[in-house]
Parts: structure tokens; C-alpha cells; sequence
């Protein structure tokens, strides 16, 4: 067993809970804060593959020292290859998406702490404490410890929104809770249910005991399982009938914040549907419902983005959007298609958190995020300017950008499939994504300045635009050799997609 | 009167029973024309892949979708007008939502 693996979700719960105690001492939070989250992308490198057991207990079958005092009632049934402990599972795709999180999360908390002239011990612990519920989900093989860190998360992105002192950021947080109270017990209550028909929580377990006879997998508690596990899906990802909220909590947090929060959903997102995938993929409508909530977040997502006029919610609305070409890439179920959509995941956690980020210098210098009342920002900032719209060129999918790889993967892989129809409804959508980013590009830096426009903030801090640049030269390294990142997605796309190429 | 005018006078027409905040510019409007191209085509090419299923049922479902589609047109500003903040019109989607899946899941897959 690697230590390593369980740290990348004790260090931040430890250091947010340690931060929450040094409210107001703003340098120690500042040192500590900085330190902790420069861990969070290097543990997933260090770390090595494998699986983690918590107390130790590892299933029967791989113990090493042979148990010949146990009877063969358990030694000779499926108990001996059932997993007693909380089981996290590391392995490459584990490690390239918990290292993005912790990209993001570590540029996302480098701006905060020199954006905000007084950091806050709180709001460094909401951060700390969503990254360690995300990476948690991400690498449990437990359903329920899921559950435990997907409320978590939903708290601590509520406590992002709380914080950020921006007009109905209580209100909006507020419903997202109230919807959170519907389809959080709902979770719970299919994740009851696959307990109640399997005796079990471990992810692997339920899949043996469905696949090899032990629970009728057609059951309709199964059934009614599955269903509440999707809508919980649903609400932790933003997706359809989730999409307004959700774009509704980026456009009330600080683009810090949406930026984090972002990569969040895409992580949960990931998550969720791997493990769909992993236990009902035997179910006819289990990619059915895939494709369909996913196209539906696609069309609707891009075609409201358009509309908006206010810039943060305008990225929400498209985040949403492009949640919908990961979601396609795994409904497709084929080894390609998956490959491509995890790629995609990667790649829009990187991209969305640098728009957000880019569009959010216009907040700090203005505090103004309708498109209506700004202009001419190109003057202030050219440089900022143009890494924006690079980030906005990535976000479409223009080459050599990282985007261009994942779409043209996801167009191929559903061709491969017998659907060229969503590659052309995902060619389409591209090109709205791009009139979408480019109307508020023109609206916020091209068109002369209104007279009434003041300018709060000249100087945009070192740190936003260090990341800003970091986040652009990852996704232009990952256009350019997309092999780094789909290397480590191809060995989970194959084994979800059972064989098929 | 073009199809612009039209879409126009429509949007004007919505904005006003939904007590719409600013004036509608060209950008609005080209915008609100984008979304609506974009989510018929968009749904068309969608219901299309029904061709899997059965190749009349793709014909009939696609001329509905058209039918429906240029009577009701413009979609877009119906769908933002539902698709609001209000937690009650969030609170019925989201019960629509749980109703389908469930359905799908449930008795879909004991009867289809």
C-alpha cells in the first residue's frame, strides 16, 4: 500500500481545518495555504499506483499469510473476495485527473490569496475542503464514502458562494441548497437500496455480486437504485434540470471560485459516470440516459450561453455546455469514444477554469460583469487581452489548442460509433461556443470604452496572470502532444467499455 | 414582414410580458436568432438518430419536430423565460426530470 494515496485527502482536510483556526492572521494563513496546495498536483506525481485499504483490512483472497483457521463457508464463497475496508484506488487515470484538480486548486488559491488583501481563513478552508471531497470521490471504490464526500463537496461549493460577497450570492446558494436537500437524500437512498439487494458498498463488490448471480441485476429495486443514483449524478454535475443553478452558483463566486468550482463538477461529473457505468452498464438505458442528459446539457447549455449578458454567466451556461461532450464520449461506450470524453474532461477542467480566471480580471478591474456597461478593456491590457482570447480560441476547439484533440476524437469516435449525427451536432455547438466567446470578447474589449466606465483596479495581480499563463501553456502542451494525457485514460476507457474498440 | 422582423417583434412580444430589463439591440436579437437556428437544427439532426429505432418513425418524428418547431418559433425566448432563477420553476423541472429517469430506468427496463 502507497501512503501517498490516502494523504492527497488528509492534507487538505487537515490544512483546511488548521486554516479555519487562524482566522485573521492573514500571513500564516497566506505561507500555509500555499505550501498545502503546492502538495496537492505533486502527491498524485509521487504517488504509486495501487489500491488503499483503510485499517489495513485488505479482502481475503489477497491476504498473504493463508487464514487456514477460517471455515469454508467463507474461505470458499464470495466473502473471501468482498473488501471489508473503505478502498481508495489510484491508478493512471486517477493520477492524471486528481493532479488537474490539483493544477487548478493551486492556481485558484494562489490568486485568492493575492486578489484578496485580507485572506480569509474560511474561504481558504471551503477551497481546501471541496479539493479534498473531489479527490476523495475520485479515487473511492466505496459508494457510500462517495456519498459522505459528495455532500462535502456541495457544502463547501456552497461556502464558496457564501464568501464572495457578491449581490444574491445568499439567495442563490440558498436554492442551490434547497435542490440539494431533494437530490442528495435521493442518492443516499438509491446508494440504500443497491445496499439493502447487495449486503454491500464496495463499488467492486456490487458489480461481482450483480455480474456473477448473487442479486438479480434486473430486480426492480436495482432498477429504481439505478435511477436515484443518475439524478444524484444530475445535481452533483449540473446537468439538466440542474444546469440554471449550477451556472447560477459560478456566476454568484469569485472566478477564483467558479474556476475551482468548475473542475469540480467536471471531476464529480467523471466520477459519477464512470461508476454508472462500472455497475448498470448491463442496463439498455444506462447510456441511453448518458448520451440523451448530455446532448440536452449541450444544446441547452451553449444555446442560453449565447443569450447571456452578463460575462460570468455566460461561462456558466457554457461549462454546462461542454460537460455535455464529456457526458457524449462515455455514453458512447465504446474504448474510443470514452478515451475521448475523459480526455475532454481534462481538458475543459483546464480551459473553463482559465476563462473563468481571464474574464475575471475584467471583474477586478471593473466589478462590473455586465457585457453591456464595459469596453474597450484591450487598451488597458493588451497582454491580458490576448491570453484571454487564446483561451477563448482553446475553449471552441481551435488548433493547436488542447480542445481541438479532445472534440476531434469525441467527432471521430461517434462516427466510429454509427452516429456521425453527433459529430455534427458537436461541430455545430463549436461554432456557437465560438460566436458566444467572441460577442463578449468584442462586447468587453473591443468596443469603445463607455465615458461612465471606471477602472477600481489598475494593476492586475502577478499571480492571476502567472496563472493564467501557466493554465494556457498546459493546454497548448497538451494540444500539441496529446499523448501525455490520453496514456493515462486509455487503460480505464478499456476496461469500462469491456472490449469494445 | 422577413423572418428578422418577425423573430423580432416576437422577442419584443415575450420581453414584455416577462418585464424584460433593457432595450433589445441588434446583438440581442442575432444572438437570441443563433439559438433558435441552432437549437432546431440541433434537434432535428437528434431526432434523426431515431433512424436506429425505425426508419419511419425518424420521418415522422423529424416533420413533427419541423412542424412544431416554425409554428412555435421563436422557441429560444420561451425556453429562457422557463429555464429562470425562480426556485419554483427549477423545483418543477427538476421533479420532471426525477419522473423520466425513473420511469425509463424502472419501467423501461422491465417492459421494453
Amino acid at each position: 500500500m502507497d501512503l501517498l494515496i490516502p494523504l492527497m485527502v488528509i492534507i487538505p482536510i487537515t490544512c483546511a481545518l488548521f486554516l479555519n483556526l487562524l482566522y485573521k492572521k492573514d500571513r500564516t494563513v497566506k505561507t500555509i495555504a500555499i505550501l498545502a496546495a503546492l502538495t496537492l498536483p505533486a502527491l498524485p506525481i509521487l504517488a504509486n499506483y495501487g489500491l488503499h485499504y483503510f485499517g489495513g483490512y485488505a479482502p481475503l483472497a489477497n491476504n498473504t499469510i493463508p487464514n487456514t483457521s477460517l471455515p469454508p463457508l467463507i474461505t470458499g464463497t464470495a466473502l473471501n473476495v468482498f473488501h471489508p475496508a473503505i478502498t481508495y484506488s489510484f491508478q493512471s487515470a486517477q493520477k492524471l485527473f486528481v493532479f488537474i484538480l490539483g493544477l487548478v486548486a493551486l492556481l485558484a488559491i494562489f490568486i485568492s490569496l493575492y486578489e484578496t488583501r485580507r485572506p480569509s481563513g474560511v474561504y481558504a478552508y471551503m477551497m481546501f475542503m471541496g479539493v479534498a471531497a473531489v479527490t476523495a470521490i475520485l479515487l473511492t471504490d466505496d459508494i457510500f464514502n462517495l456519498y459522505v464526500f459528495f455532500e462535502i463537496a456541495a457544502l463547501a461549493t456552497v461556502g464558496m458562494v457564501l464568501v464572495s460577497q457578491i449581490e444574491g450570492n445568499y439567495e442563490t446558494a440558498l436554492k442551490y441548497m434547497i435542490m440539494g436537500n431533494i437530490a442528495g437524500p435521493l442518492l443516499l437512498l438509491g446508494i440504500a437500496l443497491l445496499l439493502g439487494v447487495t449486503g454491500n458498498v464496495n463499488i467492486t463488490d456490487i458489480i461481482y455480486a450483480l455480474k456473477n448471480g448473487l442479486v438479480n441485476p434486473h430486480s426492480p429495486v436495482v432498477l429504481m437504485a439505478c435511477g436515484l443514483i443518475v439524478f444524484g449524478w444530475l445535481y452533483g454535475s449540473g446537468l439538466p434540470p440542474f444546469h440554471t443553478i449550477k451556472s447560477g452558483m459560478y456566476s454568484k463566486a469569485l472566478p477564483h471560485g467558479a474556476a475551482l468550482m468548475q473542475a469540480f463538477s467536471v471531476f464529480i461529473f467523471v466520477a459519477m459516470g464512470i461508476i454508472i457505468l462500472r455497475i448498470f452498464s448491463y442496463l439498455p438505458f444506462s447510456k441511453l440516459v448518458i448520451l440523451g442528459v448530455s446532448l440536452v446539457a449541450m444544446i441547452l447549455g451553449i444555446t442560453m450561453a449565447i443569450q447571456q449578458t452578463d460575462i460570468k454567466r455566460m461561462i456558466g451556461f457554457l461549462a454546462v455546455g461542454e460537460l455535455g461532450y464529456i457526458g457524449i464520449g462515455i455514453g458512447l461506450g465504446t474504448t474510443f469514444g470514452i478515451t475521448a470524453g475523459l480526455f475532454q474532461a481534462v481538458n475543459e477542467a483546464l480551459l473553463t477554469a482559465l476563462v473563468f480566471i481571464g474574464f475575471g480580471t475584467v471583474l477586478y478591474q471593473t466589478g462590473i460583469s455586465d457585457t453591456r456597461e464595459l469596453g474597450g478593456l484591450m487598451l488597458k491590457n493588451p497582454m491580458v487581452a490576448l491570453v484571454v482570447l487564446l483561451s477563448g480560441f482553446a475553449l471552441a476547439g481551435i488548433p493547436p489548442f488542447n480542445a481541438f484533440q479532445s472534440k476531434l476524437l469525441l467527432i471521430q469516435s461517434s462516427v466510429q460509433a454509427g452516429l456521425p449525427e453527433l459529430g455534427v451536432i458537436m461541430i455545430l455547438l463549436s461554432i456557437v461556443t465560438f460566436m458566444t466567446f467572441m460577442k463578449a470578447f468584442h462586447a468587453v474589449y473591443m468596443r469603445p470604452m463607455p465615458i461612465d466606465l471606471e477602472i477600481k483596479n489598475k494593476k492586475i495581480p502577478n499571480a492571476t496572470i502567472i496563472s493564467m499563463l501557466v493554465l494556457l501553456t498546459v493546454c497548448l502542451i497538451i494540444g500539441l502532444f496529446p499523448q501525455l494525457a490520453i496514456g493515462y485514460l486509455q487503460p480505464l476507457a478499456a476496461s469500462l467499455a469491456g472490449g469494445v474498440p | 414582414m422577413n423572418l428578422y422582423d418577425f423573430i423580432l417583434k416576437r422577442i419584443k412580444a415575450i420581453q414584455e410580458k416577462t418585464d424584460a430589463e433593457g432595450p433589445i439591440t441588434n446583438i440581442s436579437a442575432s444572438s437570441v436568432l443563433t439559438a433558435e437556428i441552432t437549437l432546431i437544427s440541433t434537434i432535428l439532426l437528434a431526432v434523426s438518430m431515431l433512424r436506429l429505432v425505425n426508419k419511419s418513425l425518424m420521418i415522422v418524428a423529424v416533420l413533427l419536430v419541423l412542424f412544431t418547431a416554425i409554428l412555435a418559433m421563436p422557441l429560444m425566448p420561451r425556453i429562457k423565460r422557463e429555464l429562470n432563477d425562480s426556485l419554483a420553476y427549477m423545483m418543477f423541472y427538476m421533479i420532471l426530470a426525477l419522473a423520466i429517469i425513473i420511469t425509463l430506468f424502472y419501467w423501461g427496463s422491465l417492459n421494453v
